[in-house]
C-alpha cells in the first residue's frame, strides 16, 4: 500500500500541475479538498479521468467520490480493490 | 504626450532545427533579464511575481498574458486602487486559444485511449484570460477577446475605440496576447485611458511603432 501511495502522490503532482509541491509534503490521510492541497473541482474532474486512464476504474456514481477522493490514503485504498489495470 | 503610458513586450521564438532560441522582455522599453527561453515564463512568475499558485494550473496563452500584465500593472504602480467597472480588459490575436486547443487535442485523438482533459478543456477559449486578469485585479469594466485574421494596430485602436463607448470605462488594459506554444509567442501589452477617443489614428502608430 505505501508504494501505492507514493505512486498515487507523484500522479496527482503530474496531473494536477502542482508545483513546488513533493510526495512528502502531500500527507497521505489529509483531505484533498477544502483544506490540505486546496483541490477545486475541475481538479477533481482530472483525478476522475486519473483513475479511469491509469487504473481502469470508471466511477459511475457521484456520491461515491466523497469518500473515494477523501484523501491520498482514502484513494490508494479504493484503487486497490477495484482496479482493472 | 505619448497615449500609452506603459507597455510591455514579449517575444519568444524557439525552432525546431536546434538553433539558439531568441527572446525579449522589455517594460516601458528597459531590458528585464531572463534565465532563458524554455522556461522564460516559468522563471519571470518565480523571480517576479510568485504568489499566484494558480499560474502553474493555466495554459500557455494564460501564463503568458497573466505574467505580462502583472509586470505592467506593478509598474504602474496603482495596484492598490479599486479600479471596478472604470477599468477593462480588451485583448486581441490570431491564434486564439490554439495552444492549449493542440494539447487538448492529444488527449482525444486516440479513440482507445480517449480521455479527454477537463482542465486543458476549460482553457480551450481564448477570453479565458481576459477573465483571469480582470478577477485578479478586480476590474469589472468591458472584457473582451478579439480575434483577427494577422496583427493589424487599425483594428486593434479601433476595438479599443470601441470599447470606451461604456461611459463607465475610463482605462483599458489592452494589446497583442499571440501564443503558439510554451516557447513561440509574441505579446504588446499596454494601459490607455479614454483619451484615446477621437485619436485612433495616433493610437494605431503608437502601436506600430511599439511592436517593431
Amino acid at each position: 500500500m505505501e508504494e501505492l501511495i507514493l505512486k498515487l502522490k507523484n500522479e496527482i503532482i503530474e496531473v494536477l500541475n502542482l508545483e513546488d509541491i513533493k510526495p512528502e509534503d502531500i500527507d497521505a490521510n489529509a483531505p484533498l479538498f477544502g483544506e490540505g492541497l486546496g483541490l477545486d473541482s475541475i481538479d477533481a474532474l482530472e483525478l476522475i479521468v486519473l483513475m479511469e486512464k491509469t487504473y481502469g476504474i470508471k466511477i459511475k456514481d457521484p456520491n461515491e467520490g466523497k469518500d473515494i477522493f477523501k484523501s491520498v490514503a482514502a484513494m490508494a485504498d479504493y484503487i486497490s480493490k477495484h482496479r482493472t489495470k | 504626450m505619448s497615449l500609452i503610458k506603459h507597455y510591455i513586450r514579449i517575444k519568444c521564438s524557439k525552432t525546431c532545427y536546434g538553433g539558439i532560441p531568441e527572446y525579449q522582455v522589455t517594460l516601458d522599453g528597459e531590458k528585464i533579464e531572463a534565465a532563458g527561453a524554455d522556461t522564460l515564463l516559468t522563471d519571470l512568475y518565480k523571480a517576479r511575481i510568485g504568489d499566484y499558485p494558480k499560474f502553474y494550473k493555466m495554459d500557455p496563452l494564460c501564463r503568458l498574458g497573466f505574467v505580462a500584465s502583472e509586470l505592467l500593472l506593478n509598474a504602474e504602480n496603482r495596484r492598490e486602487e479599486q479600479f471596478g467597472e472604470s477599468r477593462g480588459v480588451v485583448l486581441f490575436n490570431a491564434a486564439s486559444s490554439l495552444a492549449d486547443d493542440r494539447n487538448y487535442q492529444e488527449t482525444i485523438k486516440d479513440p482507445d485511449a480517449f480521455f479527454p482533459s477537463p482542465s486543458l478543456f476549460v482553457y480551450t477559449l481564448p477570453n479565458v484570460l481576459t477573465g483571469e486578469i480582470a478577477i485578479r485585479n478586480h476590474y469589472y469594466g468591458e472584457t473582451n477577446f478579439i480575434v483577427l485574421p494577422h496583427f493589424d494596430c487599425a483594428a486593434m485602436a479601433d476595438g479599443i475605440r470601441m470599447s470606451f463607448t461604456d461611459r463607465d470605462l475610463r482605462s483599458l488594459l489592452t494589446g497583442w496576447v499571440d501564443c503558439y506554444s510554451e516557447t513561440s509567442f509574441d505579446l504588446l501589452l499596454f494601459l490607455v485611458d479614454s483619451e484615446v477617443v477621437g485619436r485612433e489614428v495616433e493610437l494605431q502608430h503608437e502601436i506600430e511603432k511599439l511592436a517593431k
